[in-house]
């Protein structure tokens, strides 16, 4: 045991979590896609805060993603269309990896393929690099026109990825995002866990549009685009609880969470963990400040994260 | 030194011209021109995102600016912007009072690349409206520096008057002929170049796409300050993407993040029919 976790014993503090097999000394993380690749946050915070950093999502080959504009700022919330720009899987294994491996957190390398054999080809790539201790598949993407979402809204092709990629690793957690895009979350949540997945975090953004009046043009270049930021936490919220009604494997809850009280809500629906995304734009400290937050709430109510996990007492 | 902190706002007021001048108490060091921070509403979700402010000034620890002096990076007990107010985040910036806190994430960004760096200490920079901001404090850096400043009218055009204390010539127009030369700051930068000029340019992205045209068929350099909607502001939302011609593009394609590659490219990298 580390000197810090024999400290944290001595303070009958315990927020650390197991996913599966994956220990985490806290259940905060980055949310892929708001984080870069960990490094951008150093002058900010201390990344060793943290359970894990998930980084931007990964492809087999460089993408450049979508045209101009890419975000559109709406109430309590942001649209982007970024289109998964990436700097490829080779290049983060040689360019990116090596520099996050002295840092005392877990390293999520979010991935992403146009088809199953990309997506098991990419995480095949990570099994090697040990610095990376999860995958996290994303079948949620809506900003790109093959692969992602295409996964994300069939139970069949989501599972048929899942399985697949598993299949392909020995050593690596697998963790797959869902998208809210779907007509009920639980038959989603069934498929991926039958498929496999050693977890699930959810949710990844929703579908939405903004329209410039002036210009009677979208506000994105693509028109649509994933919504993300406080606006979708209470959907977010309520897909994790319906989850947590139905699943087996640890979830990790993720859209919107910019507070320690926000993060808690979701512990108390029934997450194992929790993903800090779209609040790292608006303050860079955010994830650690959700994470000291919730070691506060735990000390105060004397309690063990796993005693909070779906404390929730439903009417 | 890119901090997030909070600074108190000593000043926001609405000068002669109509621009704001925001002044914050702030101890900041390696200040450039073409610096930019952005700034924040602390516990506020709406609006969500933070406003990218170029840095205009430096202050003292009274809220009084700075005397200039030949000398980069600049440091300070305290930062001015000045802005215009043109949607929901900057009018929520005007009604903050002395005394009032914000969240400014910053220094980012490259600066403008500086000028003693690139061999001379002679330079031309065009500003355009709110363009001006990056230029007081280059103004500092040159010996011999030439202001052209385009302003719609006689009001925008009295901003110039905040150059008058610095060693450079300031030549102004304004579209209105009001002040200074009747039409485009460009006109009057066409008096000027010559193969070894060196220009900054800040403002307009039309002006600038203009600016980079005649400095290239003149053969001179010119590096300009682009601007776009941003999150971040450290290259992670990857939302101020901006399109970069294709000889110029590097291992990573032909992208280039606006806040931190940027906001000052050189011109020539730029693929001016992608911005406008």
């Amino acid at each position: 045991m580390s000197e810090k976790n024999l400290h944290i014993k001595e303070n009958k503090i315990d927020s650390s979590v197991s996913l599966g097999g994956l220990n985490l000394k806290n259940p905060v993380m980055t949310a892929s896609g708001t984080f870069g690749y960990g490094l951008e946050f150093t002058p900010f915070m201390d990344l060793a805060s943290l359970g894990a950093i998930i980084v931007k999502g990964l492809s087999l080959k460089p993408r450049c993603g979508n045209p101009a504009p890419r975000i559109a700022e709406t109430p309590c919330g942001m649209l982007n269309a970024i289109g998964l720009q990436n700097i490829g899987v080779d290049a983060f294994i040689s360019d990116k990896l090596p520099l996050l491996a002295d840092i005392d957190t877990h390293v999520i390398a979010n991935i992403f393929g146009e088809t199953v054999e990309q997506y098991c080809e990419v995480a095949r790539r990570l099994e090697d690099c040990e610095t990376v201790k999860a995958v996290e598949i994303n079948i949620s993407c809506p900003n790109v026109k093959r692969g992602g979402i295409v996964f994300g809204v069939d139970p069949v092709e989501a599972a048929k990825v899942v399985s697949t990629v598993k299949k392909s690793v020995k050593r690596l957690h697998v963790m797959t995002k869902l998208s809210p895009n779907v007509t009920d979350i639980k038959v989603m949540v069934r498929a991926v866990e039958e498929a496999g997945t050693d977890s699930i975090s959810l949710i990844n953004t929703l579908s939405g549009m903004a329209v410039d009046v002036e210009k009677r043009s979208p506000r994105l270049g693509t028109v649509t685009g994933g919504l993300s930021g406080p606006a979708i936490r209470p959907v977010a919220l309520k897909m994790l609880w319906e989850a947590a009604g139905v699943a087996a494997v640890p979830l990790i809850g993720v859209g919107g969470i910019t507070t320690t009280r926000d993060a808690l809500e979701f512990i108390i629906a029934g997450a194992a963990a929790v993903q800090v995304g779209t609040a790292s734009f608006m303050d860079p400290s955010a994830s650690q400040s959700v994470a000291h937050g919730i070691d506060d709430y735990l000390k105060r109510h004397s309690m063990t994260l796993s005693e909070l996990r779906g404390s929730l007492s439903t009417p | 030194m890119k901090a997030f902190s909070r600074a108190t706002v000593l000043y926001n007021r609405e000068s002669e011209c109509g621009a704001r001048r925001l002044g914050l108490k702030l101890k900041a060091d390696g200040l450039r021109p073409g610096h930019f921070f952005m700034l924040r509403s602390p516990n506020t979700i709406d609006p969500l995102l933070s406003r990218p402010l170029g840095l205009y000034r430096v202050l003292d620890a009274a809220g009084e600016v700075l005397p200039v002096k030949r000398q980069s990076p600049f440091s300070g007990e305290g930062i001015e912007f000045l802005y215009n107010v043109v949607g929901r985040g900057t009018t929520l910036l005007s009604e903050k009072q002395p005394g009032d806190e914000l969240q400014l994430l910053g220094p980012l960004g490259n600066g403008f690349p500086l000028p003693q760096d690139l061999g001379t200490d002679k330079a031309i920079m065009v500003g355009g409206g709110m363009g001006i901001v990056p230029f007081y404090l280059m103004a500092a850096l040159l010996k011999d520096g030439l202001f052209l400043f385009g302003a719609r009218g006689a009001a925008d055009a009295a901003l110039a008057e905040d150059f008058s204390g610095l060693p450079c010539r300031v030549e102004v127009s304004t579209e209105d002929g009001s002040v200074g030369a009747k039409g485009l700051v460009t006109a009057l930068l066409a008096r000027e170049l010559t193969p070894d000029s060196l220009v900054y340019a800040c403002g307009p992205p039309a002006m600038l796409k203009a600016v980079a045209a005649m400095a290239a068929s003149a053969g001179a350099r010119s590096y300009v300050s682009l601007e776009k909607t941003m999150a971040c502001g450290i290259g992670v939302c990857l939302g101020c993407a901006v399109k970069i011609k294709a000889e110029h593009a590097g291992a990573r394609g032909q992208l280039k993040m606006v806040c931190s590659e940027g906001p000052v490219f050189d011109s020539v990298t730029i693929d001016w029919d992608d911005i406008c």
